[in-house]
């Protein structure tokens, strides 16, 4: 364990970031614990909560997840993909709105179906599941509206700005959504094992968690046909995230949670992506050694 | 201010509990400050039921203005430390390495001029700065970019030029300018990763960038060790001007140090010390240095920021 432990922290230190890092296999409890409990922006990862708790309205019989829902083209959240890159008016069922913010990081789709949902359900449902340190404390375009206004009249560009990164109150976990690598692991847990919804949903919750487009983060350490990668991304300016669930042919099955954070201040820092990869590698095939 | 942490703390954890452990005290003391305060204030600050507490409206306006004053107390608290520690005061500050004589000595110049404390100078690479800022152990120091800068708060940030230094026999160092690629060829000097990881990445991307992927990359620091690999060792450093080897004031018979055509390449630096804990003396230091790199080391501020296209896999856009 020191070593997997030692193994983690250099690979961390040659990418240049902080991690924090917390893999569990799903079926013995085994673990590995790098800062576990350290406290994190979320991001876009927080949308796995918003997954859950949709789901868990559905089961509920709370609402119907092929109802359909409309999205105008006016004041959609902004983003670079999905409904929010979208110019024409859509109409599509809550589950089609959950596949596009899984998979494509949609904030829109995610805005639209916090609507529906209500942030005081995602917190509910995430406090019922045990997360104590999970807490989600505005929607991804007030979010957004928080870095507009921390960025000033410069915009985008102000973001690799270093005076810029240590005043974005979206950086701060007491300040912006939070939780934990530990807390984030015992979600996928829930979510694998059925604990959070029944099986129905926790089948369609798997299934939009395994169309996730992104192969830079997570998947890039598990380049293996036999092997199953889900999962969701979350980055901010020098943040990126990810969590999700590797599954391999064996049965063996293990949560990842890992957060990072940048000492550069670039947008396009392919080292950094990587590395979420290689330790979620170092985790794993530390769990599956005899 | 006790019962102010006990706000923020409760605020931020949702928890009475939680908030609790973090301050390091019981649940039932910092229920009792917590209703002393909405007394005292006559606001209720949160709401409570069996489960949860959730922050009330007056709460969230009060917030922002509690962080605030505690952060201006952590700053009263440390001038006070300081006049309690040192006969005058003492601020405890930091340089990396490669800052020169000269600046150092402008800078201390600089400082005594703007304030009274004494000011106790450490030679600290920046990840160093960074540990002692997190344990306490330092009030300011001058850091060089890209770094973690979570928690710091930053003077302005000065690029200061790499130029190259060459032996003297060599065809580029007969140019005014050297273009980055003709140093095809040669090997690397440059500080041990490990020292500013970041930043050693950062221009080793940026040589490949200009067209310069050396095949070996030699690591060293101090002077003399440089100047051999260079002589003798078929190597080039890139260095700003001030550093000792390229300084001018008496020219080193086998060395020079040229420009780089077009400045591809800066070493950027700037006074960080750690939020919400400056005051008036590290003001002065700030002031200090940031002056001095200006006047002696030919540092200027970038104004231009570069385009930045964000990619879809950025996930967030304004």
């Amino acid at each position: 364990m020191t070593d997997t432990l030692g193994r983690l922290r250099a690979a961390f230190d040659d990418a240049g970031v902080t991690g924090w890092l917390h893999a569990v296999d799903i079926d013995s409890g085994a673990q590995v614990d790098a800062g576990a409990d350290q406290p994190v922006c979320t991001a876009s990862v927080h949308k796995l909560c918003l997954l859950v708790a949709l789901h868990e309205h559905a089961a509920e019989g709370r609402l119907d997840l092929t109802e359909q829902i409309e999205c105008p083209p006016a004041g959609r959240t902004p983003g670079p993909t999905g409904l929010a890159a979208m110019l024409d008016p859509v109409r599509l069922s809550l589950r089609d709105a959950a596949f596009l913010m899984m998979s494509v990081s949609d904030n829109t789709a995610a805005d639209l179906l916090l609507r529906r949902v209500g942030l005081d359900a995602v917190n509910r449902t995430t406090s019922r599941l045990g997360l104590t340190r999970t807490r989600a404390v505005h929607g991804f375009g007030e979010m957004l509206a928080t870095m507009r206004e921390d960025a000033g009249p410069a915009g985008a560009r102000a973001l690799t700005d270093p005076h810029v990164i240590t005043r974005l109150r979206a950086l701060d976990p007491a300040r912006s959504n939070r939780s934990t690598p530990r807390d984030m692991t015992r979600l996928l847990g829930a979510v694998w094992r059925d604990e959070a919804c029944p099986p129905e949903q926790g089948a369609a919750m798997r299934r939009i968690l395994g169309l996730q487009v992104w192969p830079h983060r997570l998947a890039s350490g598990f380049p293996f046909d036999d092997v199953h990668v889900a999962g969701k991304t979350g980055t901010l300016p020098t943040l990126r995230n990810e969590v999700g669930v590797v599954e391999y042919p064996d049965g063996g099955r293990y949560a990842v949670a890992v957060f990072t954070r940048t000492a550069h201040t670039a947008a396009t820092l392919p080292a950094a992506d990587a590395v979420i990869g290689t330790a979620a590698r170092i985790a794993v095939d530390a769990l599956r050694a005899p | 201010m006790r019962h102010l942490e006990c706000f923020v703390a409760v605020a931020e954890e949702s928890h009475f509990g939680r908030a609790a452990a973090r301050l390091g005290i019981a649940q039932p003391p910092l229920s009792q400050r917590i209703q002393r305060l909405e007394r005292e204030l006559g606001v209720r600050l949160f709401e409570r039921t069996s489960r949860q507490v959730t922050i009330t409206e007056a709460g969230t306006l009060l917030l922002a203005e509690a962080r605030e004053l505690l952060g201006r107390s952590e700053a009263f608290l440390a001038t006070a430390r300081r006049i309690r520690d040192g006969e005058t005061g003492l601020l405890r500050a930091a340089l990396s390495p490669d800052i020169s004589g000269e600046t150092v000595a402008a800078l201390l110049a600089g400082f005594r001029r703007r304030s009274g404390l004494e000011l106790e100078l450490h030679e600290l690479s920046t990840a160093q700065q960074l540990a002692g800022f997190a344990s306490h152990n330092l009030d300011v120091g001058l850091i060089h970019h890209p770094c973690d800068v979570a928690g710091l708060e930053l003077g302005p940030i000065l690029r200061r030029d790499l130029g190259v230094l060459l032996p003297r026999g060599t065809a580029q160092a007969g140019l005014a300018e050297v273009p980055l690629a003709s140093l095809t060829g040669y090997d690397l000097v440059l500080f041990p990763r490990d020292t500013a990881p970041a930043v050693y990445d950062d221009l080793l991307t940026a040589c490949a960038r200009g067209g310069y992927t050396p095949a070996a990359v030699r690591h060293g620091q101090g002077a003399s060790f440089v100047r051999g690999l260079v002589l003798s060792a078929g190597a080039v450093a890139l260095v700003p001007r001030d550093t000792q080897l390229a300084a001018t004031g008496a020219p080193d018979p086998d060395l020079v140090w040229r420009p780089l055509a077009g400045a591809p390449l800066a070493r950027r630096t700037s006074v960080a010390w750690p939020k919400g804990r400056g005051d008036a003396a590290v003001g002065a230091f700030a002031e200090a240095a940031t002056h001095a790199l200006r006047t002696t080391a030919g540092a200027w501020a970038e104004t231009a920021a570069r385009p930045l296209h964000l990619r879809p896999a950025s996930e967030f856009w304004l």
